[in-house]
């Protein structure tokens, strides 16, 4: 009895990623399969969404404003291309070595904050510090970066390079294996501590939680799976510049469709990068007019809506199910 | 050598200038106006068009000062209430993403209706021979006028009763709210002064060389090390602090090159934080 209610509830957990992923697996060919911009705008969302899990699991659960998440892709971006032009080895490697390298910088600036013990404001303000300056590395490294010109990614599977759909479905095994890995530590102690040291940081670490530990850990994770995400889009875009992960172009839109979807819930980067990808293509054709708008969505999202679309669906679905129980995996925030 | 140096100091001034208008509000009330770049943008912008339209440099330079102001102060009236109602470091954050929104807003209606904006205020004349180095005009003007700002915000500060006012407001909130003093009217006040000397910045930045509309982000980069090096809420902390990036910079820029130097003064604002949080004269 206690069996069957506790495997239920573990169903009941996973059941939203098994749903994104058969929505992930007909879309193509329902809808965009034979149009390739389209279906390019599908990849980016994917993309975002994947940064959006990564920066979502340090920021959302363990609250370290990281304002890195494109320094840390371009890690994993340009380790995988410059691995892939400057030797011959094989694509995987350059993927792992894009990740680890990924994850050892996020942790390691984890470390740093954790030991200074640096609020929100002073973690979010040397991250962004560190964006600024891997930016000016890549410019200036001239002979591996090319810098503003750009890299062309050698060594790319053709079925990858030619090929939109197969690029879209890389990305959209990459996110649903995020979503598992993040539901998974959700569900087990570090989710628990996750949410303990979120709720109350001195309670949390009073009640025995290492806070310190179970942050580097979120940031370690996170940033592996920002550094993966980022080596992959290298080989599958087969050319990368600064621009593709610059400050502007990540950081801001990861932050805006995390908060928007709903900070620390497992779908929110999924349907915040899912609507932004498609909303801004729409709504005007002028860069200067979309930054415009992402900055009006950043001031009105932070004003009006800082629990974000999950949370606040959630919270519809509660009031309306009135006697109905919380699912053991409450995934809301704050 | 000298020449390096003397470089190092007339940019170390406009970066104190740079940073002092974002020390004091964040000194204020715990808000880094990220938008600052983008309302010293806002300035340059208005001086030259009112420049284009034939106004004297003197009175297209005050107009710009004061479109900065004026938006600074739109600035505190709307987006900054609902961030002064929280307290400590939620505070800080929300301060720190709505202006950052604020900065996405103002830079992209300017990019987007003037592309090419760009104020230039070109001084004639030879350039000054200072201690054998000669110097254009533009600069030493522009390092005249950041000692003149130094001066009048350090006597403000130091001798004024509203200046006092401002100083135990930043000490403690609730103290100078229980001795009679407003501190909503202050802050809007200084957020006023903020946006003004946004405005002399632009202005200075002009006289050196052409200020492009899009050097907004640049702008508040460089502001937010000043700051951050000189310490949070200090004023002669970022004008010691910009002179010493200043000299930092020029001596790099000289010897190792533009990208690094960059990368040095980014590690200098990282290695702040990490050993001295407070800054140099930060309390």
């Amino acid at each position: 009895m206690e069996r069957t209610s506790s495997l239920r509830r573990l169903g009941l957990a996973f059941l939203p990623i098994v749903a994104t992923a058969a929505i992930l697996v007909v879309l193509p060919p329902i809808w965009f399969g034979d149009s390739p911009y389209t279906t390019s705008l599908a990849v980016q969302a994917l993309v975002f969404a994947a940064y959006g899990i990564g920066f979502n699991l340090i920021f959302g659960s363990t609250n370290q404003l990281f304002l890195c998440v494109g320094a840390l892709a371009g890690i994993g971006g340009y380790g995988a291309g410059i691995l892939a032009n400057e030797t011959s080895l094989p694509m995987v490697a350059g993927v792992v070595v894009g990740t680890v390298a990924a994850a050892i910088v996020g942790g390691l600036l984890s470390w740093i904050a954790v030991r200074r013990s640096l609020g929100v404001i002073f973690t979010g303000i040397v991250t962004l510090v560190f964006s600024l300056a891997f930016a000016n590395l890549l410019l200036g490294q001239r002979d591996l970066t090319g810098s503003e010109t750009g890299l062309v990614v050698t060594g790319v599977p053709a079925k990858l390079g030619d090929d939109q759909v197969g690029g879209y479905y890389l990305f959209a095994g990459l996110l649903v294996v995020f979503l598992v890995v993040f539901r998974l530590l959700q569900l087990s102690h570090l989710g628990w501590a996750f949410r303990a040291l979120r709720d109350d940081e001195v309670a949390a670490e009073l009640a025995g939680v290492n806070v310190s530990r179970y942050r580097i850990y979120a940031a370690t994770i996170g940033s592996a799976m920002i550094g993966l995400t980022g080596a992959l889009l290298a080989y599958s875009a087969g050319f990368i510049s600064p621009a593709t992960y610059s400050f502007d172009r990540v950081d801001v839109r990861v932050l805006v469709l995390v908060a928007f979807g709903g900070l620390g819930t497992l779908l929110g980067p999924v349907l915040g990068a899912t609507v932004f990808a498609f909303l801004d293509e729409r709504l005007t054709e002028s860069l200067e007019l979309r930054e415009v708008l992402y900055g009006v969505f950043v001031i009105a999202i932070f004003l009006f809506f800082r629990r974000g679309v999950v949370n606040a669906v959630v919270d519809l679905w509660k009031r309306l199910g009135g006697r109905r129980r919380e699912p053991a995996v409450q995934t809301s925030g704050d | 050598m000298r020449a390096v140096i003397l470089d190092g100091l007339v940019l170390g001034l406009a970066f104190g200038l740079l940073g002092v208008g974002m020390t004091l509000v964040y000194g204020l009330g715990g808000v880094l106006n990220l938008a600052y770049g983008q309302i010293v943008v806002l300035a340059a912008i208005v001086a030259s068009l009112q420049m284009e339209d034939g106004r004297a440099t003197l009175l297209a330079a005050l107009l710009g000062i004061g479109a900065a102001a004026g938006v600074a102060v739109l600035l505190d009236l709307t987006l900054m209430r609902p961030v002064y109602r929280q307290h400590g470091e939620e505070r800080t954050l929300l301060g720190l993403l709505l202006t950052l929104g604020a900065a996405f807003v103002i830079g992209g209606l300017l990019a987007w209706r003037y592309p090419t904006g760009t104020l230039y205020i070109n001084i004639l004349g030879d350039p000054i021979s200072i201690i054998g180095v000669p110097m254009a005009r533009g600069s030493i003007w522009a390092s005249v006028i950041a000692l003149a700002v130094a001066a009048v915000l350090l006597l403000f500060f130091g001798m004024t009763t509203f200046g006092r006012g401002v100083r135990s407001v930043i000490q403690d909130e609730t103290g100078a709210r229980l001795v009679g003093i407003n501190p909503s009217f202050v802050r809007t006040v200084i957020f006023a002064l903020s946006g003004a000397l946004a405005g002399i910045v632009a202005i200075t930045q002009g006289m050196s060389g052409p200020l492009g509309v899009n050097a907004g982000f640049e702008l508040t980069t460089f502001a937010l090390i000043v700051t951050v090096v000189g310490g949070l809420g200090s004023v002669a902390g970022a004008f010691l602090a910009g002179v010493l990036l200043g000299v930092v910079n020029s001596m790099s820029a000289h010897y190792v090159g533009q990208y690094y130097t960059t990368i040095i003064l980014l590690g200098a604002a990282a290695l702040t934080i990490l050993i001295r949080p407070r800054g140099l004269l930060g309390r």
